[in-house]
């Protein structure tokens, strides 16, 4: 999923300090799964933001919302007239959210509550990690499952860059050096052979370095 | 057990999420006999690991001038991590609060034996003494 986190309250405040009106907007995508922008971050939010406001006199109103997900058009119909009430729509989507609010929605101030920050999964209740940089030629059959890409900090296709010590890499030793991880995979499982293989050089347009990325299938179009 | 003193009344607001299991004398038998101020608001929980962020904070919003989470001691807890996880949201919002530049020490988590109520006398007591220092967060 795609993993976010709130901004510090303080940019959030000033990027709101104009507005007598405001929209928090959550989803109920990735980000409430993540607990970054769900119904409870909203109202936590809204709260704070509202707190805030009043401690420097300049009291707001907030309206809390939900919506399914800002990623699909039918779930973001009803902002495109109810936005209009409001001097801005601060949406606790990721990116995606909010840009797809701004394109669909031409005429609200769509601002962002959070950063977006990796596609991740849940380790365990409050700790996400990254497991994939949708580089769009996936190499995982290579490489036991273990993304290079994503989790060697130099983004190696092969092998390891010689610095890790004891299994752990050289930027952090919280940091498992993931190609020593894919060698003890491949070795245990009698795939090494793999690990001969010479991965060219990466094409990086399917990354997004070529422009925006778009997909499309036939099939499905109305 | 010392009764309160009188003054103590004209402190602002405190609110206080409570653990069911924590406080079996109801507080309007502490508040008659002079051991918890007028000013406080007692919000009962059916466990203390119920309570939101953002119900710690609408209680900030709503006028309170310190706010404070009783739970069952850790060993204790009805629900075995309840109390545990009142701490952390406890702690999460002393952080926002820091964030707004409000003094963190406004709101609090403290651990109660259950059924006594001296610590429950004692946590109003502390957040008493707490936002007579700290003074005023709403001037309206």
């Amino acid at each position: 999923m795609i993993i976010a986190e709130q901004k510090p309250l303080d940019e959030i405040l000033e990027m709101i300090s104009g507005v007598e009106r405001l929209l928090v907007l959550g989803c109920r995508g990735c980000v409430a799964v993540c607990s970054a922008g769900g119904d409870k971050e909203v109202g936590a939010l809204a709260s704070a933001l509202r707190l805030g406001r009043k401690k420097a006199g300049k009291p707001i109103e907030i309206d809390e919302e939900t919506y399914v997900r800002q990623c699909d058009p039918e779930y973001l119909e009803p902002l495109e007239e109810d936005g209009k009430r409001y001097d801005a729509v601060l949406s606790m989507a990721c990116g995606v959210g909010v840009n797809f609010i701004a394109d669909r929605c031409p005429g609200i101030n769509v601002l962002p509550a959070l950063n977006t920050t990796f596609y991740g999964a849940n380790l365990s209740s409050g700790e996400w990690a990254e497991m994939c940089a949708g580089c769009g030629a996936c190499v995982l059959h290579l490489t036991g499952g273990l993304c290079p890409v994503a989790r060697c900090a130099k983004s190696l296709s092969n092998g390891p860059c010689g610095g890790s010590v004891g299994g752990r890499c050289e930027i952090n030793k919280d940091v498992p050096c993931i190609w020593h991880q894919i060698c003890e995979k491949l070795t245990s499982r009698k795939q090494h052979q793999l690990l001969r293989e010479i991965v060219p050089i990466r094409d990086w347009r399917p990354s997004g370095h070529g422009g925006p990325r778009r997909r499309i299938r036939e099939d499905l179009l109305p | 057990m010392s009764r309160l003193k009188n003054n103590s009344c004209q402190v602002g607001k405190i609110v206080v999420f409570c653990c069911n299991y924590t406080t079996s004398v109801s507080t309007d038998t502490l508040r008659e006999a002079g051991l918890i101020p007028e000013n406080l608001d007692v919000k009962k929980l059916p466990c203390t690991g119920r309570i939101e962020v953002s119900a710690l904070l609408d209680a900030f919003e709503q006028g309170a001038e310190a706010v404070f989470v009783a739970g069952c001691r850790s060993d204790e807890c009805h629900n075995l991590s309840g109390s545990r996880r009142a701490e952390k949201r406890v702690g999460y919002t002393k952080r926002l609060l820091e964030e707004l530049d409000i003094d963190p020490d406004r709101v609090e988590m403290f651990f109660v034996h259950r059924g006594e109520t001296q610590p429950i006398v004692d946590a109003v007591r502390e957040m008493t003494t707490r936002i007579a220092k700290l003074g005023q967060l709403h001037s309206i």
